[in-house]
C-alpha cells in the first residue's frame, strides 16, 4: 500500500509539474504573440501590398501542387493560384501517381498538352511521365510522374521549377489573393535573410467558395470541425508566433510554405522516407544555417492565410494527428543530437527541448494526468485533492486558453464576424478537455507507439471537398 | 497546502474567466461601434462619391457638402481618394486631391501623428505621402525628433523624397538605419531625374544594399541617360555590381556596341554569363552569334538556357539552333537547343 502512496504521490508530481511548466510556456507566448499583435492592430496592410503588387519589388514564385487522388480539390486550388495577386508565378502540379482522375481533371480543365522540356535534376526523384503546358495559361504546368510520395512529388517540383523561391500549397488548400505577396513579405524585407516562411492555416470546412475564391467565411456545424477551428487559432496564438519572433520556429506547414530554392536544394530537397517532410526540411535547413555559420532565418507570417480542408470524421482525423505525431517524433529523434547542442544555440537550447517535452513527450504526461484523475476515483482519500488540481490545470490549460485564444483572435483578425459563430466557439471550448483533448492524445500516442514500431503509411486524407455547394466545374 | 491550492486555482481561474468574459462583452461592443463605423463611411461612399466625381474629373463646382464630419467620413474619402490615385494617371485630379487633402484633412493626420499607437502614426504617414499633404512637412520633421520606430522613419523619408529631394539626400547619407533593396528602391523610384543621377556621382561612396537599389532602379526609370552610367558599372571591381548593370542594361533594351559585353561571355561567374546572354537578346544575332554558340555549350545549364532561347529569338534563329545541332558534338548543348527550338515551333 506504502508503495501505491509513493508511487501515487510521484507520478502526480510529475504531472502537475508538467502541466505547471506547459502553462506558464504557453502564458508567455500568448503574452509575445499578443504584444506582436496588438502593434499592427488598425494597420493598413493595403499600403504595402500595393507597393509590392509590381514585379519590381518582388521576387518570382514557382508555386507547387503535390497532387495525389485530389480530383475533388485540385481544380480549386489552382484557380485559388490563378486568382493570386502576385506578380510573376509559374503554377506547378504535379501528379503523383493517382489512381482516381486527378490527371485527367486537370487536362481537360486547363486544356493541357504535353510538351518536352529538359528537367534539371537538383535532388534525385522517381520518374517523369511527361510534362504538360496549359494552353489557355502558360505560366501552368502539370507534371505526370511515378508514384514516389509527397515528398517525391514536391522534389519534382523543385526540379522542375525556374524562380529562386518555391511555394509548396497542398493540393486541397485554397489561398487568399494576397497570402502569396504577405508571406513573401519578410524574404523581400530581409534582403534574402529570411529564407523560408510558413503561412496561418484556417479551416475552410463551411466556408462558401467558388472558382477557388473564399467568398464568405462561417463556421462549420460539425463539433469535430469547430474544435479543429479552435486548436489551429490556439497553435497560432500560443506557439508560431512567438517561436517565430525568436527564429525559434521548428514547423512551418507544409500546406502553405516559402522556401529559398537554393537551400532548400542544399538540404538535398523534402525527405522522402520520414512522415513529417515539411518539419523535416525545416529542421534540415536550421541545422545548415548552423553548420554554415550564416545569418538567416525561418519566419512564421500570421496574416497570409491558407483554408484547408479538415476531417470530419473521428476516423480521419485520428490517422491524420497519429501521422503528424509520428512525423514529428521522427524528425526530432533523426536530429537528436541537435538536442542542447551549443553549436545549435537557441534551436538546440530551446525549439528542441520545447518540442521534445511540450510537443513530443507531452501526450503521454497529459493522457497520464487524465488516467490519474479516474484512479483516484477509485483509490479516494489524498489523491481527490491531487486529482482535482489537476482537473483544474487541466481547465485552465484547455479551457482557459481555448476562450483565450477564440477573444484575442476575433479582436485581431475576426475571421469568424457573427456573434453566434463567436458565442458556439466559446460554448464549444468548454468541452474541450472532456472529450478532444482525451482523444486527441490518445490519437498522438498511438502516433509513437507507431514510430516505436517502425510503422508507415501514407495515409492520404478522404476529400469531400471544401465548400461542396459551389464546386467549380 | 493542497487545499490553499485548490482555492488559489479556483480563484485564478474565476479571475480569467471575468476578465475573459468583460473583454468578450468589450469585443462585442466594439464590433457594434464599428458597424456603425462603417455603415457611416459606406453612406457617405453611396451619397457622394458621383459629386466627387464631378467635381474631380466634370469641373463642376465643389460642394462643402463633400467636407468630412467625422472619421468615418474621412475613411470614405480615402477610399475614393485612393481608387483614383491608383488606377488614373491625371496632373489636375491628382493636384485637387493635394488641395483638398491640405485644407479639409490636415487636422486628422496632424492628430493622428501625435496617437500613441503605432499603427495610427504609421497611417497617417501613408495617408500624408499618398495624398501628398506637403503643410504637414514641418510637423513630420518634428515627428522625427521623438523617439520613432524604423517604419516610421521609412516613411518619413519617403515624405521627404516626394516633398524636398534635398532633405532627403541629406537624410539618406546618414546611415541611421539601413533598409533592405527592395525599401530603397521604392524610395529612388518616386526621385526625380535630377535627383536621381547624383547617387552614381559618388557611386562607391554609398552602401552596398543602396548601390544595387540604384542599378536595379535605373532602368525603371526609361531614361537614356542612365546607359552610360551603367557601362561605366560594368567595370566595376565588385562581380554584383557588373552582373546587376548588365541585367539593367538588358531591361533598358539599347545596346550600341557589344565590345564591352565581350568580356563577360568568358567571365568566372555563371551569373554574368547569363546576363550577357540575355543582353545579346537586344543585339541582331549575326553580331552575337558566335558568342551565343560558345554561351550554349556553356558548363551551366541556365547560361545554356538562356542562350538557346536568346537564338531563338532571332528571325533566323530557328535555322542557326538547327544548323548547329547538326554540326556540335557536345550532347548538352544539342539537346538543350533541340528543347528550345521545338518549344519555339510548338508556340508558333
Amino acid at each position: 500500500m506504502k508503495i501505491i502512496d509513493y508511487g501515487m504521490l510521484l507520478f502526480g508530481g510529475i504531472i502537475l509539474f508538467y502541466m505547471l511548466f506547459v502553462i506558464v510556456s504557453y502564458c508567455a507566448m500568448f503574452i509575445i504573440a499578443m504584444l506582436d499583435l496588438r502593434k499592427s492592430y488598425r494597420l493598413d496592410p493595403s499600403e504595402y501590398d500595393d507597393a509590392h503588387i509590381d514585379a519590381f519589388y518582388s521576387k518570382p514564385v514557382s508555386l507547387l501542387v503535390p497532387a495525389y487522388n485530389e480530383e475533388v480539390g485540385v481544380v480549386d486550388t489552382v484557380y485559388s493560384l490563378l486568382n493570386l495577386r502576385y506578380p510573376q508565378t509559374e503554377i506547378i502540379i504535379i501528379n503523383d501517381g493517382s489512381t482516381d482522375q486527378t490527371l485527367q481533371t486537370v487536362i481537360e480543365h486547363f486544356q493541357m498538352k504535353p510538351i518536352s522540356k529538359i528537367v534539371r535534376t537538383n535532388i534525385p526523384t522517381k520518374q517523369i511521365k511527361q510534362i504538360y503546358e496549359s494552353e489557355i495559361y502558360k505560366n501552368c504546368i502539370l507534371v505526370d510522374k511515378e508514384n514516389g510520395g509527397k515528398a517525391d512529388a514536391l522534389n519534382v517540383g523543385i526540379n522542375v521549377s525556374q524562380y529562386p523561391y518555391f511555394c509548396s500549397i497542398d493540393g486541397d488548400s485554397i489561398l487568399d489573393e494576397k497570402s502569396l505577396l504577405r508571406v513573401m513579405k519578410p524574404i523581400i524585407l530581409s534582403d534574402g535573410e529570411v529564407i523560408a516562411a510558413g503561412g496561418n492555416i484556417r479551416i475552410a470546412n463551411g466556408a462558401k467558395m467558388q472558382y477557388g475564391s473564399i467568398y464568405e467565411t462561417q463556421l462549420p456545424t460539425n463539433y469535430l470541425v469547430i474544435m479543429q477551428v479552435i486548436e489551429y487559432l490556439r497553435a497560432f496564438l500560443m506557439g508560431r508566433i512567438a517561436l517565430s519572433k525568436f527564429n525559434l520556429v521548428l514547423i512551418i506547414s507544409g500546406a502553405f510554405s516559402v522556401f529559398s530554392k537554393k537551400w532548400a536544394v542544399e538540404a538535398g530537397g523534402y525527405s522522402t522516407n520520414i512522415i513529417g517532410e515539411d518539419m523535416e526540411l525545416v529542421v534540415t535547413i536550421h541545422r545548415l544555417i548552423k553548420e554554415k555559420k550564416e545569418k538567416k532565418r525561418i519566419e512564421f507570417v500570421p496574416d497570409p492565410v491558407c483554408w484547408t480542408e479538415a476531417p470530419q470524421t473521428l476516423g480521419v482525423l485520428r490517422n491524420q494527428r497519429r501521422r503528424w505525431h509520428q512525423g514529428l517524433f521522427e524528425s526530432l529523434w533523426k536530429h537528436k543530437k541537435m538536442t542542447l547542442n551549443p553549436r545549435y544555440g537557441k534551436i538546440g537550447f530551446i525549439s528542441f527541448p520545447y518540442f521534445w517535452l511540450v510537443e513530443c513527450l507531452g501526450p503521454i504526461v497529459e493522457l497520464g494526468g487524465y488516467i490519474y484523475i479516474v484512479i483516484a476515483f477509485f483509490l479516494g482519500k489524498i489523491y481527490y485533492e491531487i486529482a482535482l488540481i489537476l482537473l483544474l490545470l487541466f481547465v485552465i490549460y484547455g479551457v482557459i486558453f481555448s476562450i483565450a485564444a477564440i477573444l484575442f483572435e476575433s479582436w485581431s483578425m475576426n475571421t469568424y464576424p457573427k456573434k453566434r459563430e463567436l458565442l458556439r466557439m466559446i460554448l464549444l471550448a468548454f468541452t474541450e478537455i472532456f472529450w478532444y483533448r482525451p482523444l486527441t492524445l490518445f490519437w498522438r500516442c498511438e502516433g509513437l507507439i507507431r514510430f516505436l514500431l517502425r510503422k508507415s503509411d501514407w495515409g492520404n486524407m478522404k476529400r469531400v471537398g471544401i465548400a461542396e455547394k459551389e464546386k467549380s466545374q | 497546502m493542497i487545499k490553499l491550492s485548490i482555492s488559489f486555482l479556483i480563484t485564478i481561474i474565476a479571475i480569467l474567466l471575468v476578465v475573459l468574459f468583460i473583454f468578450m462583452v468589450y469585443l462585442l461592443v466594439q464590433r457594434q461601434r464599428e458597424s456603425h463605423f462603417e455603415n457611416a463611411r459606406d453612406r457617405y461612399i453611396q451619397n457622394y462619391s458621383q459629386l466627387w466625381y464631378d467635381y474631380l474629373f466634370n469641373k463642376e463646382h465643389f460642394s462643402m457638402v463633400l467636407v468630412p464630419r467625422g472619421r468615418a467620413q474621412v475613411e470614405a474619402i480615402e477610399l475614393i481618394f485612393s481608387s483614383y490615385l491608383k488606377n488614373i494617371i491625371n496632373e489636375k485630379v491628382q493636384c485637387d486631391i493635394k488641395q483638398f487633402s491640405n485644407q479639409y484633412l490636415k487636422k486628422f493626420y496632424e492628430k493622428d501623428l501625435l496617437s500613441k499607437r503605432w499603427s495610427i502614426r504609421m497611417n497617417a504617414l501613408y495617408r500624408i505621402a499618398d495624398l501628398q499633404i506637403d503643410e504637414l512637412l514641418i510637423m513630420c520633421q518634428e515627428f522625427e525628433k521623438t523617439k520613432i520606430s524604423e517604419e516610421e522613419y521609412f516613411q518619413l523619408l519617403k515624405i521627404y523624397s516626394i516633398f524636398q529631394s534635398n532633405l532627403f539626400m541629406e537624410k539618406i547619407k546618414m546611415p541611421i538605419v539601413s533598409y533592405s533593396e527592395s525599401e530603397y528602391r521604392r524610395l529612388f523610384v518616386l526621385l526625380e531625374d535630377d535627383v536621381f543621377i547624383r547617387f552614381f556621382d559618388d557611386f562607391n561612396s554609398w552602401p552596398a544594399n543602396i548601390q544595387f537599389a540604384v542599378i536595379d532602379t535605373a532602368p525603371v526609370k526609361r531614361n537614356m541617360q542612365y546607359i552610360d552610367q551603367l557601362k561605366k558599372l560594368l567595370s566595376h571591381d565588385v562581380a554584383e555590381i557588373n552582373i546587376r548593370a548588365l541585367k539593367g542594361l538588358y531591361e533598358m533594351g539599347v545596346i550600341d556596341e557589344i565590345e564591352s559585353y565581350i568580356p563577360f561571355v568568358t567571365s568566372d561567374m555563371w551569373e554574368a554569363r547569363l546576363m550577357v546572354a540575355k543582353v545579346f537578346k537586344h543585339v541582331p544575332l549575326t553580331y552575337s552569334y558566335s558568342y551565343l554558340e560558345q554561351l550554349l555549350q556553356d558548363e551551366n545549364w541556365w547560361v545554356r538556357s538562356q542562350a538557346a532561347k536568346t537564338i531563338v529569338e532571332d528571325r533566323y534563329g530557328i535555322a542557326k539552333l538547327q544548323q548547329f545541332i547538326e554540326s556540335s558534338n557536345d550532347q548538352y548543348a544539342i539537346e538543350m537547343a533541340q528543347e528550345i527550338a521545338a518549344r519555339k515551333e510548338e508556340n508558333k
